[in-house]
């Protein structure tokens, strides 16, 4: 891999980075990576990325958190068995409550666990191949490509009006 | 095609460089703010402390008024942190555009003022190094909490916002974080490398957060509305006359809108001018706060003469009795400060002249914020005054100690919000460039 090269194309709008993107996919060099300062709809579409899969760990986390709401005050209730204000040891509503709240607390904690496994994050290593422009005003598409075939992506990427810098 | 709420100067460049020069060094007037702002708090410590070693009477709170200011306060602060996550996450589902430049400072206020809030039951609380026994989990002395108990309810649903607004603030920043980071140097380049967690905006960073983001704003809506609920049934859950209603969570959820919204005003106008936010945060953002604040303030009027009206038509003596005293007995002026500051006032904003004036915008939004802690007086201390038994019937007035303490918290929250915005990015730029610009040149 050590012969492998990385060039980074900069864009000033995500309109051209699609069309490069498009026209990336199609050609011998290899996309990397799409950087941009903002989510961009015509990014998503010209890499033809699927919808996230996140929402699964937030299914799971919810149903988790429902079932250990309702167990938890179901499990203290029948510690004594007493009851309070003429409601049944086993009182449904009430303890719905607690399995709502700690349904949102378990859901949106596998919402987190979903987007930090997803994206790899935190991740400290990342920042080698990318410019920090990427984070302002300017769209990156990252490709790399062996040897023989730098000068042709560094033209590609000028023929497309993008600003190159290439990696070492 | 520019958003209205943007100013159309702007550029991707000029929205970051108007954000991060709010982060250059601070100047004199911030720090002796701050000091000024933490000399409140100490005095507020100081109240709390003298509390703890004295015990709980210092307070006003009585036989029959068991529950005063520290449980007003409660209740307002929590109403406060309502319209962030209205704002953050509720707009956000209706695409409304114009919440982006508020958003990160209306979150913000949102976390600052749970915590805030959440100091208060263990004020209230007097012997405070008990509050353990709250917690569920197993212990030697075989108590379990009741959950049946609405406070119970309230536990779990106030460390339930908590944690969810924390974290949704925190996702939410994640990308502003990574300019900063891209932008800073030294210490602080390191600082913020390590809170932006290794962000990139690469596609597959955009692909995850953009859903979970969703998935957020989803979670946080019944939420939001579920907690102010949980809060209001704090009251409705008793049998005191004024407090046992079917209507309290509805209209203890409009109520903190109402507060919240008028908050973000308070808070936004100074911001604005200090920080040059004008291109960002433009006049037609806060009008559209200000048109808000018009319909929660119908609402919570509407609430007002439904209880009422629900008064009138149960033909209940004890009943009648309360909402009569409510408006001519010992705490009138509370009932009309809270009448006239959260439902009369706020109709001025049907006057576009007054909701276009920045004066008129943030001396509205200060009367509504006094309006609406006024109305959690009249119902916690007005309710249980005058209930069922005349002979029972009694008076309270706040202590200096709660004062201090009141003082102490209002000076905690502002010194926190001031700390942020001087510290973090007060503006999401990611979502103001996402919203006002589309297929545009963004390099400025």
């Amino acid at each position: 891999m050590t012969d492998r090269h990385h060039v980074l194309g900069l864009f000033t709008d995500d309109s051209r980075a699609a069309a490069a993107t498009d026209r990336l996919r199609q050609s011998p060099w290899q996309l990397q990576k799409v950087f941009s300062p903002v989510p961009s709809r015509k990014l998503t579409d010209a890499l033809k990325l699927e919808r996230s899969r996140a929402g699964y760990f937030t299914l799971c986390g919810g149903i988790i958190g429902f079932i250990s709401g309702f167990s938890l005050a179901i499990f203290t209730a029948t510690r004594w068995n007493l009851i309070v204000g003429g409601k049944p040891i086993v009182a449904l509503i009430p303890f719905f409550i607690v399995g709502f709240e700690c349904t949102i607390l378990f859901a949106v904690i596998g919402n987190i666990i979903g987007m930090l496994a997803l994206t790899g994050l935190p991740r400290y290593d990342n920042l080698r191949y990318y410019d920090p422009r990427c984070s302002g005003s300017h769209f990156g598409i990252l490709a790399s490509c062996d040897a023989d075939g730098l000068e042709g992506l560094t033209g590609f990427f000028q023929q497309q009006g993008a600003e190159v810098k290439v990696f070492d | 095609m520019m958003n209205n709420s943007v100013s159309s100067e702007m550029t991707y460049a000029k929205i970051d460089q108007t954000v991060l020069d709010t982060l250059s060094p601070a100047t004199r007037p911030y720090w002796i703010t701050i000091a000024l702002l933490l000399l409140g708090i100490l005095l507020g410590a100081a109240c709390w402390l003298y509390q703890i070693f004295v015990g709980i009477g210092v307070g006003g709170q009585n036989n029959p008024v068991a529950w005063g200011t520290y449980l007003i306060n409660f209740v307002f602060w929590v109403g406060i942190a309502h319209s962030g996550t209205l704002i953050s996450a509720i707009l956000h589902l209706f695409r409304a555009g114009w919440r982006n430049p508020i958003a990160r400072a209306a979150e913000t206020m949102t976390v600052f003022a749970v915590c805030t809030a959440g100091l208060f039951p263990f004020i209230h609380l007097g012997r405070v190094w008990v509050v353990y026994y709250m917690l569920p989990y197993p212990n030697q002395r075989g108590l379990w909490p009741n959950f049946l108990s609405p406070l119970v309810f309230d536990l779990i649903a106030i460390s339930t916002y908590l944690t969810v607004s924390s974290l949704f603030w925190y996702t939410g920043m994640l990308p502003d974080l990574a300019t900063v980071r891209d932008r800073a140097e030294g210490l602080r380049k390191k600082i913020f490398t390590v809170l932006s967690l290794g962000w990139t905006g690469e596609h597959e960073h955009w692909r995850h957060f953009s859903r979970i983001y969703l998935f957020f704003a989803a979670l946080a809506t019944p939420l939001v509305i579920s907690v102010h609920s949980v809060v209001s049934w704090d009251f409705a859950l008793g049998i005191v006359p004024g407090w046992h209603s079917t209507i309290f969570a509805p209209y203890f959820v409009a109520g903190a809108i109402h507060s919240g919204l008028a908050m973000v005003l308070t808070l936004m106008i100074p911001l604005r001018r200090i920080f040059h936010y004008e291109n960002i945060i433009t006049l037609s953002v806060l009008e559209n706060v200000a048109k808000t604040i018009i319909l929660t303030g119908l609402i919570v009027a509407f609430s007002y003469a439904t209880e009422y009206f629900l008064a009138w038509y149960s033909h209940n003596i004890v009943e009648l009795e309360t909402f009569r005293w409510r408006a001519v007995g010992d705490y009138s002026l509370q009932f009309w400060i809270m009448v006239i500051c959260n439902t009369v006032i706020p109709l001025l904003f049907f006057f576009k002249k007054i909701r276009t004036s920045l004066a008129w915008l943030f001396g509205i939004s200060i009367i509504v914020n006094i309006g609406m802690w006024f109305e959690r007086f009249v119902i916690i201390v007005g309710s249980v005054a005058h209930d069922f038994i005349p002979h029972a019937w009694g008076l309270y007035t706040p202590t200096a100690i709660e004062l201090g303490i009141l003082l102490g918290s209002f000076c905690l929250f502002f010194f926190l919000f001031i700390l942020f915005v001087k510290h973090l990015p007060s503006v999401s730029m990611t979502e103001i460039k996402e919203t006002a610009f589309a297929g545009e040149n963004h390099d400025g």
